[in-house]
């Protein structure tokens, strides 16, 4: 299984790279050579990416979350899949090239510095530790493509303002369409840090004794946590719209990138495992 | 092949020369009657504002171009036409030239979608006067297939060419789903007109039309089931509409900054398109500064044209492809017509030659060896005629000198008398 696990490790990057070549190509020349086929491609690129997250537990006896290089592989994974899942949902297929891009540095940095890990931490072997990681990272995952969205809705925004009518006019969806992708995806994403947030409650007591409730990791969290949930609300309650909520949506993503990397890398903090 | 064709176009002849031989389906009716198996056995007339192109088959030899142009000159008394303003196509290059038009590439806006419908028209129309006949149905059957294939597999036809269009492609760009947005088109004049009917063919949730003059607003907005806003107080309902497009005559601006700012604040700041397709311009420019305010004025909307036009030149080759393998297809679906009643006129003649010979001499011999006979001279007959029939098989495919394929058709017909025999036999018959 070892041989298969590494073989898988090389290729994942190779195949996330000929995915976006199939939805860049595509992008670039209207859509319409690869127009059900990159779709295919990037499903069987996820089911290869699954299999390999499956077959690095098993062999490993833990899931792929006791590292940042592990960390990473479920990251591309997870944002690769809900790209899926939003394309499956939209039928739009244009915005493919900056979604997967993502998924390629994620994978590419794992693929080359992820080691084998085979003696880990006891609190890291259980379930419900699991469930609050991939909750949090495919959250975080959404919180990433609302952002590339608001980027996109930003980017025609201005081309439209300004009378330019180029590649990205011809080639993205409308700016209803970017707004409602940057906060479908929001949404997504803040279910599901609802819910890595919920379990982490209940599991926290159990696991860490003597934490705190002012830790970095938590406020940061918590913060990242009430401003989509202001976002959703302002947009939902029709006070908002447009740029202002792709601006708060990029807002909330750069606070959540900073808020992880001061909390795991700057700060002391018990969120800290490695 | 005997197809022959007249046109004048675009690239042959001034508008005025064009608009004035253009026919209407009562000149269209009784042209063909007077051409219909005087001139030509089976044809079709094409008349656009644009082009007006006759094709048919001469019902002889003798009839040429001049002959059919006389008769639409008769017809049609047009100051000023000469007979440079007249293209000639023959042949294959009639059956290609047709295809092109069909497909959109011959038209002035490349890609034109409403050519294609034009030509699918004049041919229900030679149906309907009995004036196509087997040749021309199968013509039409593969213009319509290169037009269809042309706009199905290409980008012919794709992107606006009209700044009215552009207009509504820009919109379309900014608001996802029109049937949920208001619309305010300000005159009735024939741009309004057409930027309306745009907007109501792409499903606008709601259409507002208002005028100087009211009784025109009417008769537009009765014609497109839209609204009407009295033209003094319009302003006052600006913030109620996503899209504003402004068309008129005035030379003052209609709306400013200020009416704008004051709309987008009634309106918290919700998106507001305005397209200002008048010259001079009825919208201040300045109100493109205001946020979430899209402005676009016939300049911008012309940038989208000409991008849209280029893109559309640039498919030109892949459309040009399209003809030629469907005017291959053709023209050996021609070819064997003329190869298959050969091949049998060739296999009758030699069999008739064995048949006589045979009967001449078979008391020679017995009647088990007559048998024997039979068989062998019927197989000497297939394996001379093998090789010729194979070789004309192929000229029915070889499809880039069909009238080279014709041409050894009828030397091969001449040289074993078979235009002979048959004349004798039409003779026998009469």
């Amino acid at each position: 299984m070892k041989a298969v696990i590494d073989t898988l490790n090389f290729f994942l990057p190779i195949f996330y790279i000929v995915t976006f070549g199939f939805y860049f190509y595509d992008f670039m020349k209207s859509g319409k050579k690869f127009f059900n086929s990159k779709r295919l491609f990037l499903f069987l690129t996820l089911l290869i990416h699954f299999c390999y997250l499956i077959f690095r537990t098993v062999y490993f006896d833990h899931p792929p979350i006791t590292n940042v290089f592990e960390i990473f592989t479920v990251l591309a994974f997870a944002v690769a899949f809900s790209y899926y899942i939003l394309e499956l949902l939209t039928d739009i297929r244009g915005t493919g090239p900056f979604i997967i891009i993502i998924s390629i540095f994620f994978q590419l940095v794992s693929s080359v510095f992820i080691t084998d890990v085979f003696q880990v931490k006891e609190v890291l072997r259980n379930h419900l530790l699991g469930i609050h990681v991939f909750s949090a990272l495919v959250g975080y995952s959404a919180f990433a493509m609302s952002c590339v969205y608001g980027f996109l809705y930003l980017i025609l925004y201005k081309q439209i303002k300004l009378n330019k009518f180029g590649l990205i006019f011809d080639r993205l969806p409308s700016l209803d369409v970017l707004e409602r992708l940057s906060f479908i995806s929001a949404i997504i994403g803040f279910i599901l840090l609802t819910i890595a947030i919920f379990i982490g409650i209940i599991w926290l007591p159990k696991a860490f004794p003597k934490f705190s409730y002012v830790d970095p990791k938590l406020i940061g969290t918590f913060l990242v946590w009430f401003l989509y949930g202001l976002g959703i609300i302002t947009k939902v309650s029709g006070k908002w719209q447009g740029k202002k909520v792709v601006l708060f949506s990029i807002l909330g993503f750069v606070i959540a990138i900073l808020s992880t990397i001061m909390s795991n890398f700057l700060a002391l903090s018990f969120h800290s495992f490695y | 092949m005997n197809i022959i064709a007249i046109s004048i176009n675009h690239r042959t002849a001034p508008v005025e020369i064009r608009e004035a031989v253009y026919l209407s389906n009562e000149e269209i009716k009784n042209l063909t009657q007077k051409i219909k198996d005087t001139l030509l056995s089976e044809g079709l007339v094409v008349t656009t504002c644009n082009r007006t192109e006759i094709y048919g088959i001469p019902a002889n030899q003798s009839i040429n171009h001049e002959e059919i142009q006389t008769a639409l000159l008769n017809q049609k008394l047009v100051g000023g036409l000469k007979a440079e303003h007249f293209q000639y196509f023959s042949s294959a290059n009639a059956i290609k030239h047709l295809f092109s038009v069909a497909a959109g590439i011959d038209s002035l806006l490349i890609g034109d979608n409403q050519i294609f419908k034009q030509v699918k028209d004049s041919f229900q129309t030679a149906e309907e006067l009995n004036f196509s006949g087997f040749l021309m149905k199968r013509i039409f059957d593969s213009a319509v297939k290169a037009g269809r294939r042309a706009i199905t597999e290409t980008a012919i036809s794709e992107g606006a060419v009209t700044v009215s269009y552009a207009a509504v492609q820009l919109i379309e760009k900014i608001f996802s789903h029109l049937n949920k947005k208001s619309a305010l088109v300000i005159g009735a004049g024939e741009t309004g007109e057409i930027a309306a009917k745009h907007l109501r063919e792409r499903g606008i949730g709601n259409l507002t039309i208002t005028n100087r003059t009211y009784e025109r607003a009417e008769k537009l907005a009765e014609n497109l089931s839209a609204k009407i806003l009295p033209f003094a107080n319009f302003k006052e309902s600006l913030h109620e509409f996503d899209i504003v497009l402004s068309a008129t005559s005035s030379n003052d601006l209609i709306l400013t900054k200020d009416d704008v700012a004051t709309a987008m604040k009634k309106r918290n700041y919700n998106s507001l398109v305005l397209m200002d397709i008048a010259i001079p311009r009825d919208i201040d420019p300045a109100s493109k500064n205001i946020d979430y305010v899209f402005y676009n004025d016939i300049d911008s909307l012309n940038i989208i044209v000409q991008q849209n036009l280029a893109k559309r030149k640039e498919e030109i080759p892949k459309v040009e492809k399209i003809i030629e393998e469907e005017l291959e297809s053709f023209l050996s679906w021609l070819n064997s017509l003329e190869v298959a009643p050969t091949i049998k006129s060739l296999r009758d003649h030699f069999e008739a030659i064995r048949i006589e010979e045979f009967e001449k001499n078979k008391n020679r011999f017995s009647k088990e060896d007559q048998e024997k006979v039979e068989i062998i001279t019927k197989k000497i007959i297939n394996k001379i005629l093998h090789t010729p029939t194979v070789e004309l098989k192929k000229f029915s495919e070889n499809v880039a000198s069909s009238d080279e394929a014709a041409q050894k058709i009828s030397i091969l017909r001449e040289l074993f008398g078979m235009n002979n025999k048959n004349e004798k036999e039409d003779e026998v018959e009469k």
